[in-house]
């Protein structure tokens, strides 16, 4: 199970044994099946959900277009209210900065609430490094930490388990022979997890938004480990993306309208917690000290791009539901932090386009993720873009001559009929009831998966010309 | 140049960059969009809709039935340790006392000082007020106070709320006109955490079976005194 412990390149082998494995078919199939239902429940619950979701892409779109200012605001909102802000430029930035806080502060043990930004960053061998002791406290998250691995979902990280290797990974880990039903696992992770936040002197989060006018923090969890992990440990950080920043606290509500409709169906997440500051002056609980940790690492690169559209993603996951090619191979395959379709975009740009070079195309652009995503990003359009970047880095010498011969024929309607002459007879001469089960040279490809239809036996302009006299 | 400046100047450069003809949009008005409200009947549909997400609610019509609901609920659990929050209905219901004559292990957060962790810890059932309702969602909202530990709602296994009539919102959206800090005539400035409760804590990490009550309370109830 490499493919589940490491981050890799190796798209085609992770996803052939994605797909000879009956029992992550099984689950990916029940998981995706059951959130895409949700998610077009939700939508269909709202009278104008369509508008909603453009008015929450126009947010975004005017939350990027002037994101320094809205990154000053934030700033500024936020030490209004006694907490600090830190600047990480990188992955590395942001870890030496959240070690240092825990050090400055004598902390010993962390609590963390899910963060795929924490996730990017990989923080938790940093932390261990620095002699911290750290949780994942989301039930999902913490099997997968016992476990070794990395989330396979953005909103169901442990996708890829069943309750049997739930309760093997739990047994070892504790100990103790568990029974597998979920009830009593998720009471055992109760029990573990609640000693963990007794002892927490650190809780470590993301942050689904930010407002820069006040200076807020949005987590939403259904679990409610986000909020204990608030609420509990003296020091709180929260690491966030510096595209989560938005502007006014009354634009929260259109993306939380959105958030839970999209990735489950829920009108809301069970939990939105909305954090500002620390504890103020006579609260009994609390982080006494809150950090708020702004993360570029690449982001800033794409914002200068066309890609930048794939900042406004919020992270439901419902792309990855409604992805035919998601929907077989789960989110190992993937490789990268980000999986399904915004993943495919994400990966080549944070990580390296070069380097990824089947993510554009694990994509039969069918539009299905753009019409399920919350603020209606326009993936497909990405991964054509992507493939094109492609073809600049590194065009193929075979492309190359294969275009070239292509626009040579379409110039010349002599050789063109000629070409489509030869074709056909070439074609057809082995189709069977008007299919082809076998091609030659590049062909075969096609063939080996599914069936080509033959050529008609008229060509369009032949019999333009019969209709004609 | 700091750290911080290099960070801004590098966003600000791409903003710029990236910055198409028509790409910098200004911030979009709202206008209706997305209101859904409450509905003819507000109170049902909350509790409708919290029961949708697995809670339940209870409108009550004077103080005594407000007593009874809770003692039933105490009841059904066997519920001897007691926390409860301070001030609003609580207090005017004068819930403390007469949930004592009950011979209950009760404490409000006046009796917790200093560092409350363990207490909080222990107890069986947290009672708490609500700051408002949302019609809409289901949705208890909460606002951090000295009164009003964000404990007390998050580490019993059992949450109870009580709260009036009047705090009941229609839609999602009122909550949040009443936090605007520009741009509004209400100026009020967010707590520093605000919570929004929509039904007991839920995982489907195992096999997408629905398990309640993984961290936070795996019951909540809440009461609508209608007097």
């Amino acid at each position: 199970m490499s493919y589940a412990q490491h981050e890799h390149h190796d798209f085609l082998g992770a996803s052939a044994q994605a797909l000879a494995d009956p029992t992550l078919q099984q689950a990916l199939t029940r998981l995706t099946d059951t959130l895409l239902a949700g998610n077009r429940r939700g939508y269909a619950a709202l009278a104008d959900s369509s508008e909603l979701r453009d008015h929450a892409k126009r947010i975004k779109e005017h939350s990027l277009a002037h994101l320094d200012q809205y990154l000053e605001q934030l700033e500024a909102s936020v030490l209004k209210f006694g907490g600090k802000v830190h600047w990480a430029a990188t992955a590395e930035d942001a870890r030496r900065i959240v070690v240092e806080i825990a050090k400055k502060a004598n902390c010993k043990h962390a609590v963390k609430s899910k963060s795929m930004t924490s996730e990017e960053i990989h923080l938790n061998p940093a932390l261990e490094q620095a002699g911290i002791e750290v949780t994942e406290t989301d039930f999902g998250e913490f099997i997968i930490q016992v476990a070794g691995e990395r989330p396979s979902h953005l909103v169901a990280p442990a996708v890829h388990h069943t309750r049997e290797s739930i309760a093997r990974v739990l047994s070892k880990h504790l100990g103790e022979q568990l029974a597998d039903d979920p009830k009593s696992l998720a009471m055992v992770g109760r029990r573990v997890l609640r000693e963990k936040f007794r002892q927490a002197d650190m809780g470590i989060t993301g942050a689904n938004f930010a407002v820069a006018e006040t200076g807020t923090i949005v987590l939403v969890t259904n679990e409610g480990n986000g909020r204990l992990t608030t609420t509990c440990p003296r020091v709180h950080v929260a690491i966030m993306g510096i595209e989560k920043v938005i502007p006014r606290f009354i634009d929260l509500p259109v993306f939380l309208k959105l958030l839970a409709r999209g990735a489950t169906g829920q009108t809301l997440s069970v939990y939105t917690t909305l954090i500002t500051g620390p504890r103020q002056p006579g609260e009994l609980d609390g982080a006494e000290e809150f950090h708020l940790v702004l993360l570029d690492n690449g982001r800033s690169k794409v914002l200068a791009t066309p890609f930048r559209e794939s900042l406004q993603c919020i992270r439901c996951g419902a792309c990855l539901n409604a992805c035919p090619v998601y929907r077989r191979i789960g989110g190992h395959a993937y490789g990268g932090v980000y999986s399904g379709p915004i993943g495919s975009i994400l990966t080549p740009l944070y990580d390296s386009v070069a380097a990824n070079p089947h993510l554009p195309h694990a994509s039969s652009l069918c539009g299905a993720c753009q019409a399920a995503c919350p603020v209606k990003i326009n993936i497909p359009h990405m991964l054509i873009g992507l493939r094109e970047l492609q073809h600049y880095h590194k065009p193929s010498r075979w492309e190359r001559w294969a275009y070239g011969l292509w626009s040579m024929v379409l110039c010349r309607p002599w050789a063109y009929r000629w070409a489509l002459w030869a074709a056909r007879l070439l074609l057809r001469r082995n189709a069977q009831n008007g299919w082809l089960s076998q091609m030659p040279g590049p062909g075969a490809e096609w063939t080996k998966v599914r069936d080509f239809p033959a050529p008609a036996a008229k060509s369009f302009r032949e019999r333009w010309k019969e209709l004609e006299s | 140049m700091s750290q911080r400046e290099v960070f801004l100047q590098r966003v600000k450069q791409a903003v710029v960059e990236g910055n198409r003809a028509g790409a910098a949009p200004p911030l979009p008005e709202r206008a209706g969009v997305g209101y859904q409200g409450g509905g003819p009947d507000p109170v049902s549909r909350f509790c409708q809709e919290l029961a949708a997400a697995g809670g339940k609610g209870y409108v009550a019509a004077d103080s005594d039935a407000v007593l009874h609901t809770i003692q039933s609920i105490l009841q059904a659990h066997n519920a001897r340790k007691i926390l409860l929050t301070c001030g609003g209905l609580i207090d005017r219901l004068d819930l403390p006392a007469r949930l004592r004559e009950l011979s209950l292990e009760v404490r409000t957060t006046d009796d917790v000082q200093s560092d409350p962790r363990e207490d909080f810890f222990s107890d069986d059932v947290g009672i708490t007020n609500v700051h408002r309702l949302i019609a809409e969602t289901g949705s208890v909202v909460l606002a951090s106070k000295p009164n009003e530990p964000r404990s007390a709602s998050l580490l019993p296994p059992v949450h109870i709320c009580l709260a009036d009539h009047s705090q009941l919102l229609s839609d999602l959206f009122d909550l949040f006109d009443i936090f605007a800090p520009t741009g509004s005539s209400i100026q009020s400035l967010p707590p520093s955490c605000l919570t929004l409760i929509t039904g007991p804590s839920k995982t489907g990490d195992i096999e997408l079976k629905l398990v309640t009550g993984v961290h936070g309370p795996g019951e909540i109830h809440v009461i609508i005194c209608d007097g």
